[in-house]
């Protein structure tokens, strides 16, 4: 289940806090790292676990990487999650009705 | 920022044949029969079935060809045929737990079922930040899309 990577990056609260941080635009490491109480190199750590979430894309710009939203992650998890549900209850559905259609043995119309 | 949040209450109906009984039934116990496995899991190819334990405290767990168990939530409230909560964190575990609730009311001959899935907040509020920050596809799937579908 692909949502399930943005949801547990995102139940750690300093993962959220570094995301916050990102609110207010792309930031390279050290600059979030300093305005957060946590050291530079966990700040990388939480940034990677929230980039392989879909949550925070890198780029390089001279000789430092900044880091920003992505904004399709979280769109991705709520288009997924509601087609997820969509799917499965249009599965149930499907054999709810068919049993009822069963029941009355006829010429089975669609 | 509470009104974003709750609009990320994902809330889907449908409308079935049978009657309350059925429904509940065919939702919980015999949710093997349809529920769509190679895709709406965690073993994915490998997942072979789910049971769903009825009663509080059972749990709707994934086996899969391999013999590995995968819980995807615990029932917390059993009302049969009305109504049934479970926790729901498939593929991860239980601190991250959000909530899915079923509703089965009497509707004619059969049954309008009714799922709320919720416990977003905990990415409600990184979400109603980001919603503020995001003009684009964000806005346009929380505030449009996603709510037709909620209140649909």
């Amino acid at each position: 289940m692909a949502y399930a990577a943005a949801i547990t990056a995102l139940a750690d609260p300093t993962r959220r806090a570094v995301l916050e941080q990102l609110r207010l635009g792309p930031r390279p490491v050290g600059e979030i790292a300093a305005r957060l109480p946590v050291s530079r190199p966990a700040v990388s750590q939480h940034l990677r676990v929230l980039k392989d979430a879909g949550l925070v894309r890198d780029r390089a710009q001279g000789t430092r990487r900044l880091y920003s939203l992505n904004g399709d992650g979280l769109a991705e998890l709520r288009e997924y999650v509601n087609g997820f549900w969509d799917e499965a209850l249009a599965a149930y559905e499907r054999a709810a009705n068919s049993e009822t259609e069963g029941d009355d043995d006829g010429a089975g119309r669609e | 920022m509470e009104q974003v949040v709750s609009d990320l209450t994902l809330c889907k109906t449908v409308e079935v044949g049978a009657p309350p009984e059925r429904a509940f039934r065919l939702f919980t116990e015999e949710m093997a029969t349809w529920w769509p496995m190679k895709t709406h899991s965690v073993g994915e190819e490998r997942a072979e079935t789910v049971v769903f334990e009825p009663g509080v405290g059972g749990r709707v767990v994934e086996r899969t060809l391999d013999g590995e168990e995968h819980v995807w939530g615990t029932v917390t409230v059993w009302q049969p045929p009305n109504r049934l909560v479970m926790t729901w964190h498939p593929g991860r575990g239980p601190e991250t737990a959000q909530e899915v609730e079923v509703r089965f009311e009497p509707s004619g001959a059969g049954t309008r079922v009714e799922l709320v899935h919720t416990g977003w907040e905990l990415l409600g509020d990184r979400a109603a930040a980001m919603y503020e920050n995001y003009d684009g596809g964000w806005r346009y799937v929380v505030g449009e899309r996603f709510a037709a579908a909620a209140n649909a």
